[in-house]
């Protein structure tokens, strides 16, 4: 498992609407600003990107010094942000479509706002432990 | 683009540029002095040639022209490499110079990405940045590894006044003075000298200059000495230098002094010696040189031969890694020939041959893995694939090759590795490539300390804009992070400059750690520098901040609290985030309560109140929006919708209010904020006005607080202070009393955060409809104006000690207490009981009666009418939870009519609660007599207030009010609740029970009695003894009835025994028990004579008067008979000998044959003692 991770949805206005620290290392303060900046810099990025291939994993966009940012696009336009220090390139893709499906199953709930924070528990416990079991 | 034109190309033509040492005597030192310059200071301004036009030949012969040339004037003593420490210090004035133009971009407002779109390139990386990278790059100069900054030739100068001059020219050039460069044989001593005599002409003429010129010439060569005059101008005035140098000092010629003696022909004299010197020494030198080199090159190392020998040399000397072993190359090794070669052929632009000889020498260096010079030759060959704007991938490949190797050499390398990366990010930005630039700037500020490394990361953010698309996210990223270094290398200036630049990018950004971050520090760093109020500006923006930890939180708001304290004043925030009001949650409480009792109380359904208010209510035409307005004016009908609030009475309103931290905040003064105008016209355009402009521009409507506040004479406003505890929610209910008549205007709220900081949020409608709930139920759509009405009285009642449970029966005593709030008088109070059976509106007296004890039969209590009061009671509405009934007693009971007395009864009780001592009352319903079966004490008067109009309700309910046969009797119960042995309770119970309408057993309509002395005392022995008596009759009928009384003077012994009532016998309790015995008892313990007379004689006494009479009597009247009877002796006797016939009369003939309409009776007994008198 990756000793720094950080896991964000990004809706397709880009706003923040799931956010999880699932590395192992010790979560501080300061360094949550710091990836948000990170992943908030690398949508630039995943800006031009996305529309240069037709796979969704678009493998790792965007690196601060020894941190790398994979991103995943949905159809619609949906992204998952990862921020890690690890390498597991296949890990990271399992981990982005086993997601996916989580997040769809979300999105199908007719009470779910699309574009709105998922605050869904149930969500939060299964994103961790596939972060557990991937990354 | 031509790349000598770009940025880089010129930046490369004036940095790049052959060097010239500079070797001076001090007394030529001095001359230069006088005019406040130094001698390198005073020519370098000429070193730079715009048109110089010198013909130069390549070393293949072709022929081509330079135009702009420059070279390099410099000090011997500094042609040295520095410290990196010295250099950075020398570089930092560059960034502090550029502070305090920073300080005053910081007052105005942050850049909007509209501005920032808009900028030219160069208006994003400021001048002074500029600036810094050259002096960073100069910072390198003089290194051993590069040629380009070694002197090409060197100028000596002697002063026309030094002793010896041509001495001086040699010992000028001695090797112990000379740089390391040069002693350590890393560069050829063997350079071009050029020697140059000094004349001051104010130490006098020019001859003895001349002399010396004479003398040089023949001795150091003709074509290598000059003369130089200068300070000709005699007077030191401000003027002529001003003009004269006027076209120098953007090239940075400055007089520092003020005195200058530099005449124009002493400058255009230095003019043409420079120019002399570059053209025809200089330049020359440089071709004659390279031609040299190249011969050289070509012999040892171009051609199949020389390569096959050099690679089987270089492989067999295994050189080990020493990356700049100290004399590896000397000037005489090939490989530094070859890197002169390069490097002069780039000086004079021939590109081409720079990059062949560049490219022959990366292979060896490689070879030898010399790898810091590998990478100076990779970076020039790099620059020279630019210069000939060929080949973009080499370009670039090279300087990454060089950039990744001075990396790779460690510490030694990294300054270098930043000039390449400098280089190689402004290669990228000339081509476009802004993106790739970026990332290189980013990657140099890596290896620099925190002040370069930030000015760097700026210029990476610049790049990230300047590429299309701008890439707005990683600007601002960058620049934050520039900020960051900054402020680590103590230039809050420019951090904040950084930062503000920043901000646009995350204006209303919905990630919250980053808004914090930047807001907190932003607004911190202007606090430092004591830009107070652009500092809380910022610091608002985080100090709702729920998603940070509980340290932070209290970082953010002591750090506010801080800087708002250190400004000294309070000071208004609109929409102040702390604490958060619930907008949504406003409720406007109407003060048309019908009831302050509990909520239970309040939801009484509507039809409870109608239905009491229907006979209230005056019935009018008209409906009204709310009856108080019984005068519309017709101003007002545009507020029609608008509520109506009442002068002098609260307006409230409730609010929810939430403390988003986790620390508790004192919030102080929380009040609304009212307008109030009496005046309705100017008000309507006001208010119309404002109502329009609601969902537009907040700023311009918003009326700051101090104003609003000024209208204490119109209206109150209630002021609440509490604390919020951590995450807490309140509701607070605010309050606005309006004094005058007018429009009442709610505007909204204004609190105070820790005494120091005045938050005030407007309503805000129009958007989302806001219901303001009456209590009628009635919605509207809300609307901030109330209409303000003058004073109305206002009451308030309430009742002292409401049972919550009471006996059936049981009788209490309620106060009604009725309050008027208002200060106007209150006139027809009307009140209205739903249910006026069990509650009896006393009199105004009766408030100070000690219940239950008035109750009770006062001495002169006489018999009272029950007061007439009207059914059409008026009640003002209040609503009292009648209480719980309990069942209390149980009984049953009989009456009949008393023989003894006229219109008493007799009533027969049972019960089956046995604790309650039971007193009983009966009477008519017209007047009362009491007959106390037990009677010990307590009377009750029924006939007063309280009971008898309880008994009256009581009889109205029951239903039979209209008819009023006289037969039919009420009965009313009072009992008296025990007290309880285990506690006296000092309000003793009573409990009445009314039944009404009850007959009595018998049902003969005439009723009648004997009335007459019942002891005589007569003298027997003179006369008989005549006793005139009466005999009471009484119609209880409702029709007139005859009535016949006969007298019989025969005794009816028989019948007389069985006289006791049918029904006696029957009923256990009380009955009728015949006199008879007693008196015998009496009689016999008397020991009177004539018990046995009385007893047996026939007929003792004779009726005399008359034998029959016939009356007749009215309903329900009462007609005496008087009636005389003779008696002979003294005796007890009873006259009961008489018999009563009556016939009652109906007024209508049909129905005469109704049963017992005619019937009789026999005389009730009537005992009279008649006594011998003495």
């Amino acid at each position: 498992m990756a000793s720094t991770a950080c896991f964000v949805i990004v809706s397709k206005n880009d706003v923040p609407i799931y956010e999880a620290e699932v590395g192992s290392a010790p979560k501080k303060e300061d360094l949550a600003y710091q990836h948000q900046f990170i992943l908030h810099a690398a949508l630039d990025v995943v800006q031009d990107l996305a529309w240069t291939t037709n796979a969704m994993f678009l493998r790792s966009v965007d690196r601060f010094n020894d941190l790398v940012v994979s991103v995943y696009v949905t159809a619609g336009h949906t992204r998952f942000m990862l921020l890690h220090d690890s390498r597991s390139d296949d890990g990271i893709k399992t981990f982005f479509q086993d997601v996916h499906d989580l997040y769809i199953k979300i999105f199908l709930n007719p009470l779910y706002l699309p574009g709105s924070r998922i605050t869904s528990s149930h969500f939060d416990t299964k994103v961790r432990a596939l972060a557990r079991k991937y990354l | 683009m031509d790349p000598l034109r770009s940025y880089l190309g010129r930046l490369l033509l004036e940095e790049i540029t052959p060097v010239v040492m500079v070797l001076t005597t001090p007394l030529a030192e001095a001359a230069c002095r006088k005019s406040g310059l130094s001698f390198v200071d005073m020519l370098s301004p000429f070193s730079l040639f715009k048109k110089i036009d010198v013909p130069v030949r390549t070393a293949s012969e072709v022929p081509y022209r330079l135009q702009m040339f420059k070279i390099r004037m410099v000090y011997a003593s500094d042609v040295r490499k520095e410290d990196y420490e010295v250099a950075d210090e020398r570089i930092k004035p560059v960034v502090s110079e550029a502070n305090e133009k920073a300080l005053l971009d910081l007052l105005s407002d942050p850049p909007q990405l509209e501005d920032v779109l808009g900028k030219p390139e160069a208006e994003l990386c400021p001048l002074w940045i500029k600036k810094f990278n050259r002096e960073l790059m100069r910072t390198l100069s003089f290194s051993e590894h590069e040629t380009f900054d070694h002197p090409v030739a060197c100028l000596l100068v002697v002063s026309s006044m030094d002793k010896e001059p041509i001495s001086k020219f040699v010992d000028l050039f001695n090797t112990n003075q000379l740089p390391s460069l040069l002693n350590e044989g890393i560069m050829d001593p063997q350079i071009l000298k050029h020697y140059l005599v000094l004349h001051d002409q104010q130490d006098g003429p020019q001859d003895i200059a001349v002399n010396v010129l004479a003398e040089m010439r023949s001795t150091l060569g003709l074509n290598d000495c000059k003369l130089l005059c200068i300070n000709s101008s005699t007077e030191a005035d401000g003027s002529n230098p001003d003009n004269s140098w006027l076209p120098y000092k953007a090239l940075g010629l400055e007089n520092r002094e003020g005195t200058c003696f530099l005449s124009t022909d002493d400058l255009n004299e230095i003019k043409d010696f420079m120019q002399d010197f570059a053209s025809n020494h200089i330049i020359p030198y440089m071709e004659q040189k390279i031609r040299v080199l190249n011969q050289q090159v070509a012999t040892t190392r171009k051609g199949f031969r020389n390569q096959i020998k050099n690679l089987w040399w270089r492989k067999r000397d295994d050189v080990p890694e020493a990356p700049n072993g100290p004399m590896q190359y000397t000037f005489t090794s090939i490989e530094s020939q070859i890197r002169v070669l390069g490097d002069f052929a780039f000086m004079l632009r021939d590109y081409e041959l720079a990059l062949s000889n560049y490219r022959l020498l990366a292979t060896d260096y490689k070879l030898d893995k010399a790898w810091k010079r590998f990478a100076g030759v990779q970076e020039m060959s790099g620059l020279c694939y630019f210069m000939l704007d060929q080949s973009r991938k080499d370009a670039e490949y090279c300087m990454e090759n060089a950039f990744s190797t001075y990396l790779r050499i460690g510490s030694s390398g990294q300054r270098n590795a930043t000039r390449c990366g400098l280089w190689w990010a402004e290669m990228l930005k000339t081509r476009g490539q802004y993106r790739e630039a970026s990332s290189v700037y980013f990657r140099v500020s890596n290896e620099e300390p925190s002040l370069h490394s930030a000015i760097l990361l700026e210029q990476a953010a610049s790049c990230y804009l300047l590429s299309s698309p701008p890439m707005l996210r990683k600007y601002g990223f960058h620049l934050i992070l520039a900020g960051n270094s900054y402020y680590m290398s103590d230039q809050k200036q420019h951090a904040v400059r950084a930062y503000r630049n920043a901000l646009f990018v995350y204006k209303q950004n919905p990630w919250s750690y980053i808004n914090d971050h930047v807001h907190f520090n932003v607004g911190r760093w202007y606090g430092v520098l004591g830009i107070l109020d652009v500092a809380i500006k910022h610091l608002l923006e985080v100090i709702a901040c729920s998603h940070q930890s509980l340290i932070t939180q209290n970082m953010f708001l002591s750090d506010f609290f801080h800087y708002v304290q250190s400004m000294g004043k309070k000071f208004d925030v609109y929409k102040l985030q702390l604490p958060v009001f619930n907008m949504s949650s406003l409720r406007v409480i109407h003060e048309d309560h019908r009831t302050y009792a509990s909520d239970a109380d309040v939801d009484v359904s509507e039809g409870t109140w109608q239905e009491l208010e229907v006979e209230l209510i005056p019935s009018s035409s008209v409906v009204r929006t709310n009856w108080l307005d019984t005068q519309p004016k017709p101003s007002l009908r545009k507020y029609k919708d608008s509520c109506v609030c009442v002068a002098g009475e609260a307006v409230k309103v409730n609010v929810e209010l939430r403390n988003p931290l986790q620390i508790p905040v004192d919030v102080s003064g929380i009040s609304l904020i009212c307008q109030l105008s009496t005046n309705l016209d100017a008000l309507s355009s006001d208010v119309s006005g404002l109502t329009l402009d609601d969902g537009e521009d907040k700023v311009n409507t918003e009326p700051s607080v101090s104003i609003l506040e000024t209208d204490e004479d119109n209206f109150i406003v209630s002021k609440l202070d509490i604390i919020l505890g951590g995450g807490e929610i309140k509701i607070v209910q605010l309050d606005v009393t309006p004094k005058v008549e007018g429009i009442l205007k709610l505007v909204g709220i204004s609190w105070t955060l820790s005494n120091s900081v005045v938050g005030y949020q407007y309503f805000e409608f129009g958007a989302q409809k806001k219901n303001k709930k009456g209590k009628r139920g009635r919605r509207r759509s809300f609307n901030n104006s109330l209409v303000v009405i003058k004073g109305l009285p206002k009451l308030t009642g309430s009742i002292d000690c409401m049972p919550t449970k009471a006996f059936a029966g049981d009788l209490q005593l309620l106060k009604l207490n009725l309050r008027n709030h208002s200060e106007c008088a209150v006139k027809g109070i009307k009140m209205k009981i739903s249910n006026p059976r069990f509650v009896i509106p006393g009199d105004s007296p009766d408030i100070d009666l000690d219940f239950p004890h008035c109750l009770k039969k006062h001495m002169q209590s006489e018999i009272d009418l029950v007061p007439h009061k009207s059914t059409k009671e008026n009640f003002k509405g209040l609503l009292f939870a009648f209480p719980q009934v309990l069942p209390s007693l149980d009984i049953s009971f009989a009456i009949s009519k008393s023989s003894s007395r006229l219109q008493e009864y007799i009533v027969r009780m049972d019960d089956f609660e046995a604790d309650s001592c039971k007193e009983a009352e009966s009477g008519s319903y017209r007047s009362d007599t009491a007959l106390y079966p037990g009677s010990n004490g307590d009377v009750f008067d029924i006939a007063r207030p309280p009971l008898a109009d309880f008994h009256f309700q009581e009889r109205y309910r029951q239903g039979k009010l209209a008819k009023v046969p006289c037969s039919l009797l009420d009965f009313v119960l009072i009992s008296k609740a025990a007290g309880n042995s285990s506690k006296p309770s000092p309000d003793l119970q009573l409990l009445s029970h009314h039944t009404c309408h009850c007959s009595a057993l018998s049902q003969s309509p005439i009723w009648w009695l004997m009335e007459g002395p019942r002891t005589i005392t007569h003298d027997f022995s003179k006369s008989y003894c005549e006793v005139s008596i009466q005999l009471v009759i009484h119609n209880s009928a409702a029709y007139k009835s005859s009535v016949r009384v006969v007298t019989s003077d025969a005794m009816p012994e028989k019948s007389q025994t069985v006289h006791p009532h049918d029904s006696t016998s029957v009923q256990g309790g009380w009955h009728d028990v015949s006199l008879e015995n007693d008196i015998k008892a009496i009689s016999s313990a008397k020991g009177t004579r004539h018990e046995k007379q009385s007893s047996k004689s026939i007929s003792p006494y004779v009726w005399c008067s008359l034998s029959s009479a016939q009356i007749e009597l009215q309903p329900d009247s009462c007609s005496r008979v008087p009636l005389k009877v003779c008696i002979f002796a003294p005796g007890t006797y009873n006259f009961s000998n008489y018999e009563l016939q009556w016939k009652v009369l109906p007024s209508k003939e049909a129905q005469v044959d109704e049963n017992g309409s005619s019937s009789g009776g026999p005389g009730h007994p009537f005992y009279v003692t008649v006594l011998q008198s003495v």
